[in-house]
């Protein structure tokens, strides 16, 4: 079990969560593709590999109907904590040599689940990869840093490789081959430690307020504008109207003018 | 609670001030360059731990940090990409549980933003934990005095190498010249995925032509490879500062709106009346984007064609 | 020949292409239904109400799991005018109750439910798989089909055509001797979300009981009709609009259906409603006069596909005839296959399952609706004109003394410029269609 993808079992943010949508994110879609060309280029299996309830099967299924030879799940709800998902996974891969990965997941989306699987299984880690030359023993990947700068790495096995969404492109699977991934057998595993539930209280999103310098100002009065100054407010300041896209196109038009942005 | 800050050649990383203030001035600075760095930190650190080590190796230097921070319940690390890198590791080794993508850590108390920041999770952790916090969510208040950190050099001066690996840096590239000189751009026209589909992305390109806006995406769009990811707006894209952002279905993640500065206007057209890009917006349009971007384009008159070359730069 | 890779390939997993499904698989064939959505059901849309009556036999007790929004226990027919409305409103506390009458429900979880009972049967459902073409053999006869997937060529003993509206299959196949956009309408529906207690308050109803309205008069001078359909915590409002008249007026009918929300008999209902989605869809209005061959060697068609929704004015049936002729489609194939005979002799039992049943007899009986429905009289003249009447019925006058009905009658007709001769010869169609 040399080459692995990790791949989960989630439905896009932002919407309730409707299993009918669910499936892989873009980012593991490329994890999976460049595992499978890894796999094509040094002419070894790929493993697939989830932790969640029966439903990730699905995900399994169409990685398998893409090429990848081996499909297992670890059985454990979709809200389990990336600690646990990175150790059950770790387990069941300790002879891994690489190990590709979706950056994050849209609905946790810590991207921390493959530098603990890569902490446990003492392996280098690559994390948040934009671009990856697949090299025989060695990959080469770009990595973001900070203001728009970037890093370029050499990673050799073992190793996990984090990809963002749209670093390749995963292959579309033959007919043939779903027909037979959709009887395949998948490997279904209890975790070998306990898996906790990730708990918390939810409620919606509000920013935090923000620390702001200490206002300056000669006077209490100037001090008080600056504090009350609308530009530095930054929560809820304008005005939402309902329009028809035709209209709405209008008032942009209209604002535009108004701010000085445009003379016509 | 004690901040780790990755520190590379004497910068620090975003929101790297941020976990300090959070921290009440305690900081552990790793890196090169953390004398420099520690320096700018005045008025926000108090005492500050630094480790000379060279380049970034997140397992190695988590084999170094450990002994240091085994005492310290909470560490706070910065959302950066060396941050989320290094945090982790960190978190495995001191058998720890990671809290990563916080808006806001107490001892008691961490909250963190889920589900495209349409939700807010609180939880109360145990009394020893490891979490990351956004950039961009807290912002700094510059105490008016100005007093140096105190610093104390803890840079381990004959450690044998661990047993850990880490990958081999062979470059480190500057941004790339093709993303704009787009931390100056003033005017950004932006898209998320309340965009239906990659030609959206051409159109938002032409009706920014218009209107000397250089048009920027939100991290769904860069995955789907509907505009190539230098074009990604946000913490792990890059950061901005225009004076007017149109956000056409843009959800205003915080991941998102941390990389937009502090624009003076901002539109935001979406169907969703209560997201958070629409709470920020001066003019917040309810509606369907699609289709307002088609009126916009016929009412400004802009032409795909004469702007599918030059998509990068504003033209006026 | 080459070898068949399974018995019986279904295209469209819609309500007619899952209900053919179900059968053939049921009856022991291996069966692949392929579908080119995401999941069965995740793109469709339709007004609102479904007529499940039908799936008695298939799927007995269907009610207790089907996902349904609302049981429609009001319908009403409403004729607008500017500033008129006539309503004719009927109410039946029977149809809130088992075995249940018509329900309003949302397609991607309709069709998803029921793709359900496909691959519980034993079909295998292939998503996110257009088909791209069909494999014919020397004579003609269809012996598979291509789809857009590498590998992607499929070869089955018959297949059975459910695509929808506008059917790909049944054209390339050349089963559409006729096909013209006037036989076509577009539906538009905006679907709108409201709390479930303001929408039980506002259209008198309670528990999970609902609402069916249809509108005439409400589409201005391009010809067609409205509907209000009450969901849980939403309302589907829309238009059905005749193609050609649509594209004359050159209006857009977004246009027209906001301007249904306006009217003030509506405007009421939908006050305050946040919109949650718009979508467009063509719907087969011809009925009769269009209906392809519903059968060739090795293929049948069945659903929209063959034209065999029933958009008739107050009717506005597709589902149930698109589950049904579905449903007989996969007998007819299994018959077929058990004799060993796909020719068009051997799939012959479809047509007669079709025939003897309401799909046909209710085609059959309401031939001329849609016709007169959408005729410029019924759309233009006779609501103001019937609105008229019903005023200076309702009207109190004094001292004038009440006129009689007949007198209304004759003097509103006179003023709306409407022929006797024509009335009589309308109101012959519509007793024979409806009556
Ligand atoms: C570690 C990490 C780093 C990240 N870095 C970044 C980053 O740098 N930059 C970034 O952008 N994101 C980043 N993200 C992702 C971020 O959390 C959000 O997921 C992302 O910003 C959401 O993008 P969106 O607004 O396009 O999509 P969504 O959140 O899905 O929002 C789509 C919006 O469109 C609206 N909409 C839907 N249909 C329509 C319509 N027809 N008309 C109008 N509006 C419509 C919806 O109401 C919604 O508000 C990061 C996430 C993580 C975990
Ligand atoms: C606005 C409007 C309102 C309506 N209101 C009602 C109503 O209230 N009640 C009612 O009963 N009926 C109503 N109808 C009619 C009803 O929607 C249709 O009659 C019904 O959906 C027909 O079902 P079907 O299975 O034949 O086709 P569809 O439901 O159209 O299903 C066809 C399926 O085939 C798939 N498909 C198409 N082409 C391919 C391909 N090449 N490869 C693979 N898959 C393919 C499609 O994705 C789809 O899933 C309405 C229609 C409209 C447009
Ligand atoms: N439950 C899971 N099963 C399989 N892989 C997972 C799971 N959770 C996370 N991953 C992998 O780890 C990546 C980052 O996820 P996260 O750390 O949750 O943001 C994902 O893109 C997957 O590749």
């Amino acid at each position: 079990m040399s080459i692995v993808a990790c791949v989960k079992w989630v439905s896009h943010p932002g919407e309730p969560h409707d299993e009918r949508f669910a499936g892989m994110s873009m980012a593991d879609q490329s994890a999976l593709e460049f595992a499978l060309q890894q796999g094509e280029l040094l002419g070894q299996p790929v493993t697939v590999i989830t932790v969640g309830p029966a439903g990730a099967d699905k995900v399994l299924r169409d990685a398998l109907a893409c090429g990848a030879t081996r499909a297992i799940r670890i059985e454990a709800p979709t809200t389990a904590a990336g600690t646990d998902v990175a150790t059950a996974i770790a387990d069941h891969i300790a002879d891994a040599e690489w190990v590709w990965c979706g950056d994050y997941s849209l609905d946790r989306g810590a991207g921390s689940v493959p530098p603990f699987i890569a902490a446990h299984l003492g392996a280098e880690q690559a994390l948040g990869v934009i671009a990856v030359t697949l090299l025989g023993a060695t990959v080469h990947a770009t990595r973001r840093l900070d203001g728009g700068r970037r890093e370029l790495l050499e990673v050799t096995a073992p190793a996990v490789v984090s990809v963002e969404g749209a670093t390749a492109r995963l292959r579309r699977a033959g007919l043939q081959h779903l027909r037979s991934a959709a009887a395949a057998t998948i490997e279904v595993m209890p975790a070998t430690t306990p898996i906790h539930r990730a708990e918390f209280m939810v409620r919606p999103y509000r920013p935090r307020a923000r620390e702001l310098p200490a206002p300056t100002g000669e006077s209490p009065l100037d001090r008080l504008r600056v504090l009350t100054d609308a530009a530095a407010a930054s929560a809820a300041r304008g005005e939402t109207v309902h329009l028809a896209p035709a209209d709405a196109a209008a008032r942009i038009v209209h604002a535009l003018r108004d701010w000085g942005y445009r003379d016509s | 609670m004690i901040a780790v800050v990755v520190v590379r050649d004497g910068q620090l990383p975003s929101g790297g001030d941020e976990v300090v203030a959070e921290c009440s001035g305690r900081a552990v600075l790793i890196g090169s360059g953390t004398a420099a760095a520690a320096a700018d930190l005045a008025g926000v650190a108090t005492e500050i731990t630094v480790l000379e080590v060279g380049g970034f190796q997140p397992a190695d230097w988590a084999t170094k940090l450990a002994p240091l921070l085994h005492h310290e319940p909470a560490v706070v690390l910065p959302g950066s990409p060396d941050g989320r890198d290094l945090a982790p590791r960190l978190a495995a080794l001191l058998h720890r549980p990671l809290y990563a993508g916080a808006i806001s850590v107490t001892p008691h108390r961490v909250e963190l933003t889920r589900r495209s920041s349409t939700e807010i999770h609180q939880t109360h952790p145990g009394p020893e934990f490891v979490a990351t916090m956004q950039p961009g969510v807290r912002g700094v208040a510059i105490s008016a005095d100005l007093t140096a950190p105190v610093v104390t050099d803890a840079t381990p001066t004959h450690l044998p190498r661990q047993q850990v690996r880490d990958a081999r840096v062979t470059e480190v590239l500057p941004p790339d010249p093709a993303t704009l000189a787009r931390a100056e751009a003033p005017r950004i026209i932006g898209g998320g995925a309340g965009l239906d589909g990659e030609h959206r992305m051409d159109q938002l390109a032409a009706v920014g032509a218009v209107i000397g806006a250089s048009m920027g995406a939100t991290r769904v769009i860069t995955d789907r490879g509907w505009v190539p990811h230098q074009r990604q707006i946000g913490t792990t894209g890059v950061v901005v500062d225009p004076e007017l952002y149109l956000a056409f279905g843009v959800s205003g993640a915080v991941q998102h709106t941390s990389g937009l500065g502090a624009p003076q206007h901002i539109i935001s057209v979406n169907t969703d009346g209560h997201c958070p890009m629409m709470q920020l917006a001066d003019l917040a349009i309810v509606a369907d984007a699609n289709e307002t971007l088609d009126h916009l384009a016929a009412l400004l008159g802009a032409s795909l064609q004469a702007t599918l070359h030059d998509t990068t730069e504003p033209s006026a | 020949m080459s070898t068949p890779d399974v018995d019986v390939i279904v295209v469209g997993a819609g309500p007619a292409g899952s209900c053919a499904a179900i059968v053939a698989a049921r009856a022991g064939l291996d069966v692949v239904l392929l579908e080119r959505g995401p999941f069965p059901g995740s793109k469709n849309m339709y007004g609102g109400v479904v007529y499940p009556r039908i799936l008695d036999t298939l799927i007995p007790n269907w009610w207790e799991e089907a996902p349904i929004q609302r049981w429609v226990t009001r319908r009403s027919t409403m004729l607008l005018t500017d500033t008129q409305a006539l309503t004719i409103d009927f109410r039946s506390e029977a149809w809130g109750e088992p075995p249940y009458n018509g329900a309003t429900a949302f397609r991607p979880d309709w069709d998803h439910w029921l793709a359900g009972h496909a691959e519980a049967a034993g079909a295998q459902v292939l998503t996110d798989t257009t088909v791209v073409g069909l494999i014919r053999d020397p004579g003609g006869a269809v012996v598979g089909v291509r789809t857009d997937r590498p590998d992607g060529d499929l070869r089955a003993k018959v297949v059975i055509a459910c695509d929808g509206v506008n059917s790909f299959l049944a054209k390339e196949a050349g089963l559409y001797e006729h096909t013209d956009a006037k036989h076509y309408t577009l539906g538009v529906k905006e679907t709108l979300a409201l709390p479930k207690e303001v929408i039980d308050e506002r259209f008198a109803v309670r528990d999970r009981h609902g609402v069916d309205i249809e509108i005439l008069g409400c589409t201005g001078n391009v010809n067609g009709g409205g509907f209000l359909y009450t969901g849980l915590d939403t309302l589907a409002v829309g238009v059905v609009l005749k193609l050609p008249k649509l594209a004359a007026q050159k209006k857009r009918p977004e246009e027209i259906v906001a301007g249904l929300k306006q009217h003030p008999a509506i405007a009421p209902l939908v006050q305050g409603a946040e919109l949650k989605e718009y979508s467009a869809h063509l719907i087969p209005e011809a009925g009769l006069t269009m209906m392809p061959k519903m059968t060739m060697p090795g293929m049948l068609v069945a659903g929209d596909a063959a034209a065999l929704c029933l958009a008739a004015g107050i009717w506005l049936e597709g589902v149930n005839f698109a589950m049904a002729s579905g449903m007989y489609a996969g007998e007819a194939v299994v018959e077929a296959l058990q004799a060993n005979d796909t020719s068009a002799t051997g799939l012959a039992g479809y047509q007669r399952r079709l025939s003897d049943t309401f799909v046909l007899k209710d085609h059959r009986k309401l031939h001329r609706a849609p016709e007169l429905v959408l005729s410029d009289r019924v759309q233009h003249l006779y609501p103001g004109m019937v609105a008229n009447v019903a005023e200076r019925m309702f009207r109190v006058d004094n001292p004038h003394p009440k006129p009689g009905l007949r007198r209304i009658l004759n003097e509103e007709r006179k003023k709306a410029g409407v022929r006797r001769r024509d009335l009589l010869r309308d109101g012959w169609t519509g007793f024979r269609s409806f009556g």
